[in-house]
């Protein structure tokens, strides 16, 4: 069987999610004997920027005509797309307030100067085009991208925690910090995965994996607001990485 | 007339390219373009409480996440007057040499080294020399561990907290990183010889001004606060409170990243400008080290930087291993982080960064909000400096066929080691 071709690439972000990648410092040889990667810029200074593509692993968020035309380019190139990432996924921090008027910000950091550059209010890959698997993360966790390697080399499809942060803490045995400290903790909406590695280290979570599926919003707010926390800081704080209206 | 453009910067991080514009043999406009998305991160930070603020600013870059958050942190604590512990400074700086010996070795082994050997990346050249590769992976893996272990995560870590960290290290894991680091140090050795084997890149000549932390130890990525410019022998110190007077930021329309100069003069900051500035650390085994890369300084060749890189992380591998000797011989305390009492006030903290120096300023009002942030990163720092240094390169070979100039002007950028996430930044303009 021939290898599946592969591009790996970034709209805009932090670049955190191709670093995971190349952070499979164990594996990285073994993957390039398993998959043709031919696109990735961050990588190699040999891309094919125009072949088909079985698989296209794309991060960061939409934030200019320019990211939009290369994602829509990515897709028309590939039989299946991944979003990489909570950016792809959600949105990221840079979705945090979309309702901001953008001329604005841009007039803030750079002037007059800034009032032609191509920048467009942060949106998620599926909300411009197909995705056929999101893996959620800021950044992505190792294991999550080497199971979804290995589930698709074998044709299947990786499934990943639908449940809170707060199931993976408990197992831990750890104390809580919401209901114990009183403390704004992310954990009982935000999608499980990361061992719950923040709360884990005593640390809130601060919902960086974005919303998890199963989750009942309603129950945390009305957790927080008995142990007296400010309603407007708590809506605040879940809009940091995923922003309201990016549903999937 | 002849236009010479580099569309796509491949092996950095981030995007950007390059333009050079030459009338016969005259170079005309040269233009390092940062077409990077525009976050905006700064003003939307505005108005999040203090301890929302450097797990956000982490954010604006995955390879230097350790030192956004470590500097963001000590932007916070210096604005409150926060004082952290001597355990929490030494967890801190091992934190920092890990992201530093990742941050090197991902550019010296995956970025750089491919261009010397002329293979088009990392993977490709293993296919023929994997010994080489493998070394790389495996010095890369060591900074991660040590990220790991301390930061909670290799990419946006999540342990160091003002006043400390959530957790600190177990006995167990710091004897585990000590087995780890006593194979580093060989690797690592293993490395500068093959540093040293490599073609010369002699194609780019000229002298610029270097910036650095001013380290009080003659070593250090993270104490101090005043920075030394040293500018054709005249050296100026700026103290953290004055940053704004080193970078003069200017906005240009065909980058994202604006323009720093200092005395009308490009700057160039990094490891070069760290062992430049600050040459006091460069005895017995690092001498040593110099003569077998054949590294003198000040230099004048940019690509200088690849072997600078090379030396510190040889020194980074032999000082992290000191940090956790030292932490296994004292014991780690269970401190828990220094409440924070939040006032109106401005903070700013610079630190070194594994590419330059890196500033936070933030202004907060009495309940902890912050009102202003400022940001300047070190590929912005050197947008200016690799411009002319792409002039120079241009200057110095016009004839050669484009093809040979893009490739020396890409290998120029990628010495830089440039952050191109970093750079599109998100400072206020004053």
């Amino acid at each position: 069987m021939s290898k599946p071709v592969v591009g790996i690439f970034g709209l805009t972000g932090c670049a955190g999610d191709q670093l995971v990648i190349l952070n499979c410092e164990d594996r990285l040889l073994d993957l390039v004997a398993l998959i043709d990667v031919r696109d990735f810029l961050m990588a190699s200074s040999q891309n094919d920027a125009a072949c088909a593509l079985d698989l296209a692993l794309v991060e960061g968020a939409v934030l200019s005509r320019k990211d939009a035309e290369k994602l829509l380019a990515i897709r028309q190139r590939t039989k299946l797309l991944v979003a990489l990432g909570t950016c792809a996924v959600w949105g990221g921090v840079a979705a945090m307030d979309r309702g901001a008027d953008r001329r604005n910000l841009l007039a803030e950091v750079y002037g007059d100067t800034g009032q032609d550059y191509d920048s467009e209010p942060a949106r998620a890959l599926h909300e411009i085009v197909k995705v056929d698997l999101n893996i959620t993360g800021c950044p992505i966790e190792k294991e999550h991208f080497l199971a979804a390697i290995a589930n698709l080399l074998n044709g299947d499809v990786p499934v990943y925690p639908a449940y809170p942060v707060c199931t993976e803490c408990r197992m831990l045995e750890n104390n809580c910090l919401l209901i114990e400290r009183g403390e704004l903790c992310c954990g009982p909406i935000t999608a499980a995965g990361c061992t719950a590695r923040c709360p884990n280290l005593r640390i809130p979570c601060v919902g960086c994996r974005g919303p998890a599926s199963d989750a009942n919003p309603a129950s945390l707010l009305s957790a927080l607001e008995e142990k007296g926390i400010d309603p407007r800081g708590i809506a605040a704080r879940l809009r940091t990485f995923a922003p309201e209206g990016v549903a999937q | 007339m002849r236009t010479i453009v580099v569309e796509h910067l491949a092996r950095v991080e981030g995007h950007g390219g390059i333009t050079v514009e030459l009338d016969g043999n005259t170079v005309g406009n040269v233009h390092f373009d940062v077409v990077e998305g525009a976050r905006l991160l700064e003003p939307l930070v505005r108005g999040k409480r203090f301890d929302e603020v450097a797990p956000i600013l982490s954010r604006i870059c995955s390879i230097c996440s350790a030192a956004h958050t470590l500097t963001s942190l000590k932007a916070t604590e210096n604005a409150f007057g926060v004082r952290i512990s001597p355990q929490t400074e030494l967890l801190r700086e091992l934190m920092y040499r890990g992201e530093s010996i990742e941050s090197h070795a991902l550019h010296l082994f995956l970025l750089a080294l491919p261009d010397y050997l002329d293979y088009p990346s990392a993977t490709a050249l293993a296919a023929d020399q994997p010994q080489a590769v493998l070394l790389g992976l495996r010095l890369k893996k060591l900074g991660n561990l040590i990220q790991e272990t301390i930061g909670g995560r290799a990419i946006h870590p999540v342990n160091a907290v003002l006043g400390g960290f959530g957790k600190v290290p177990s006995v167990e894991h710091l004897i585990e990183l000590r087995g780890a680091l006593i194979e580093g140090m060989k690797d690592s050795d293993t490395m500068v010889d093959l540093t040293a084997s490599l073609p010369a890149a002699n194609f780019c000549h000229c002298d610029t001004a270097y910036a650095a932390l001013f380290s009080p130890n003659g070593d250090s990525y993270y104490s101090g606060d005043q920075v030394m410019v040293a500018a054709k022998g005249d050296l100026s110190l700026i103290r953290a409170a004055d940053y704004q007077t080193l970078t003069n930021e200017k906005a240009v329309p065909h980058s994202h990243a604006k323009h720093s100069s200092f005395h009308e003069r490009p700057f160039m900051v990094g490891s070069l400008a760290r062992l430049t500035i600050n040459p006091r650390r460069l005895t017995g085994r690092l001498a040593a080290t110099m003569e077998r890369l054949q590294l003198q300084l000040p230099s004048n060749n940019p690509m200088d930087n690849n072997k600078a890189q090379a030396l510190e992380l040889i020194r980074d591998v032999e000082r992290a291993l000191e940090i956790v000797e030292q932490l296994l011989r004292d014991g780690v305390k269970d401190e828990r982080p220094v409440g924070i009492q939040p006032r109106a006030a401005t903070g700013t903290a610079i630190t070194e960064a594994p590419r330059g120096l890196l500033i936070h300023s933030y202004t907060y009002d009495a309940d902890g909000r912050i009102t202003a942030a400022d940001v300047i990163t070190p590929t912005a720092l050197n947008a200016a400096d690799m411009e002319a240094r792409f002039r120079r390169a241009v200057e110095e070979c016009p004839e050669r066929e484009d093809t040979v100039i893009a490739k020396r002007l890409q290998m120029i950028a990628r010495a830089y080691d440039p952050c191109i996430s970093c750079s599109v930044h998100l400072v206020r303009r004053r």
